[in-house]
């Protein structure tokens, strides 16, 4: 009986110590594929290209490179704003490469790793209607649901009334019909829309924005090889270019959303 | 109105990224909407042909668990299903079968009722009379009681399904590409044209439900004629 007892206690502890010493690292390679969270519904970070209706974007460039340098197969799991800590905490992906903007409270679920793409938050609204960050506080704003965005709107401007939606389409065709004034987004974002839109000459983004956003992958929490290994793997996509190449492709001069590239990674 | 972006996407919308992806679209919908609709049935009859055939604490557990599933809404239980049965018992279900398990759990369970009320309806003499005639309690319920209650029980079956069609939109929860998930894809690919894309996405569900009512119809009008011919 107690033989029993202590057979079992030994293939308890042991289960725990495999659960200590599992490494993503080692997972992803013995798997032979890369689970990626990407947004599918996201121009130009990550969504699905009319032609060979695959998700595509400025992440899932990332996503495919770093796949190749592993060499694994990449899997691709669509996700939105609200499910991208939940898809890691359930392990259900391995890194989320999503518009994923780095904050304190969000680095206590998961890992980040360092910045590969900066942004800040603006607004688009009908022209005329929002000249300066004064007016905030006054007006009706549209956000997407799970997104700093609504956190940070929420903390500088009080007054102002936040009408969530589930994503950015949404939310603009609220603008459009006037639901509410103005939408807020990472500008890079919002000028992948405005470039979409065919009365854009009817829309502005206003030019300022009220916070600095640095994007990183999202990483399961304590994967601190992992972490590294993307860490490095960023750098050296810096150091040979491929990084300069990722970002021309969706903002380039030639792009529908041309925007002078202002941070690279490995900038503080 | 610009209807051009249906035509244009309309595989999409229909079929998803297949045969170069995995199906989506109206096709999974129906995929989906169909092995729910067979095993919510088949879980409706075997529930409800216990919850009329059990007496005392087995009938009232099985109220209880039926209960708990008629309770809580599907969308919920596609969300635990999917993020925290991974968590927490480290177990890991895929999406699509966590839909199908969900919608069948939760139709299960209000088809059980349906089907118990069903039974319930015939007078009891049915199954006095069956047992007179030396027929042992499941050839009653078999040859006698189901073949009467099955078509009082068509209506409610029905209405079961077409919900649980309209139900598995609730999938884009968890991002399992059925016709609203690649619809809203689509939507914020083109940013301006969401009239006319959840318009037609409104028509495909209508197509798909309404010939689900009219199949039924037609099944339900012949074995009624066949019926009457005996």
């Amino acid at each position: 009986m107690i033989r029993k007892f202590r057979f079992l206690a030994l293939l308890a502890l042991s289960a725990l110590a495999g659960v200590a010493q599992a490494d993503r690292l080692d997972d992803i390679r013995k798997a032979g594929v890369l689970r990626v969270a990407a947004f599918d519904s996201n121009p130009p970070f990550g969504f699905v290209d009319p032609k060979s209706k695959q998700i595509v974007g400025l992440d899932v460039d990332y996503a495919r490179e770093l796949a190749s340098k592993l060499g694994v197969k990449l899997q691709l799991v669509p996700t939105n704003p609200a499910n991208r800590i939940p898809l890691l905490s359930a392990n259900k992906v391995d890194i989320v490469l999503a518009n994923f903007t780095i904050t304190e409270e969000r680095a206590k679920q998961v890992n980040f790793s360092i910045p590969y793409f900066a942004s800040g938050q603006q607004f688009i609204a009908k022209k005329g209607t929002l000249k300066s960050a004064d007016q905030l506080g006054s007006l009706r704003i549209g956000v997407d649901k799970g997104t700093t965005n609504e956190i940070v709107l929420r903390e500088k401007y009080p007054g102002a009334t936040l009408v969530a939606y589930d994503d950015t389409p949404f939310a603009f065709t609220a603008l459009r019909n006037g639901n509410v004034q103005a939408i807020t987004q990472d500008g890079p974002k919002l000028i992948g829309l405005l470039a979409n839109v065919p009365d854009k000459e009817n829309y502005e983004i206003p030019p300022f924005s009220i916070s600095d956003d640095l994007i990183g992958a999202g990483l399961p929490k304590d994967e601190t090889r992992f972490t590294e290994y993307v860490n490095a793997f960023l750098r050296e996509l810096e150091a040979s270019g491929k990084a300069q190449k990722i970002y021309d492709a969706w903002f380039g001069p030639s792009t529908k959303t041309p925007l002078t590239r202002i941070f690279r990674i490995g900038d503080k | 109105m610009d209807f051009s972006v249906i035509a244009d996407n309309l595989s999409y919308f229909l079929l998803g990224a297949w045969p170069h992806g995995p199906l989506g679209g109206a096709a999974l919908t129906l995929v989906l909407s169909i092995s729910s609709a067979l095993a919510s049935g088949a879980l409706g009859l075997v529930l409800g042909v216990a919850l009329a055939t059990t007496h005392g604490p087995a009938h009232q557990g099985l109220v209880l668990a039926l209960g708990f599933f008629r309770a809580i809404p599907v969308l919920m239980l596609i969300f635990w299903t999917y993020f925290l049965l991974p968590i927490v018992f480290g177990f890991n279900v895929p999406g699509t079968g966590t839909v199908v398990v969900a919608l069948s759990l939760i139709g299960g369970s209000y088809l059980a009722h349906s089907v118990y009320a069903g039974i319930a309806s015939l007078p009891p003499g049915q199954w006095q009379a069956a047992a007179a005639l030396g027929l042992r309690r499941a050839d009653a319920l078999r040859h006698v009681i189901l073949p009467q209650a099955l078509p009082i029980m068509l209506p409610s079956f029905l209405n079961q399904w077409i919900a649980l069609i309209k139900d598995s939109s609730l999938a884009y929860v968890i991002g399992v590409g059925e016709l609203s998930f690649v619809a809203t894809q689509v939507s914020n690919r083109e940013m301006v044209y969401p009239t006319e894309i959840f318009l037609f996405v409104a028509l495909l569900y209508f197509i798909i439900c309404s010939s689900l009512e009219l199949g039924a119809g037609a099944i339900a009008r012949r074995y009624g004629s066949a019926e009457k011919q005996t």
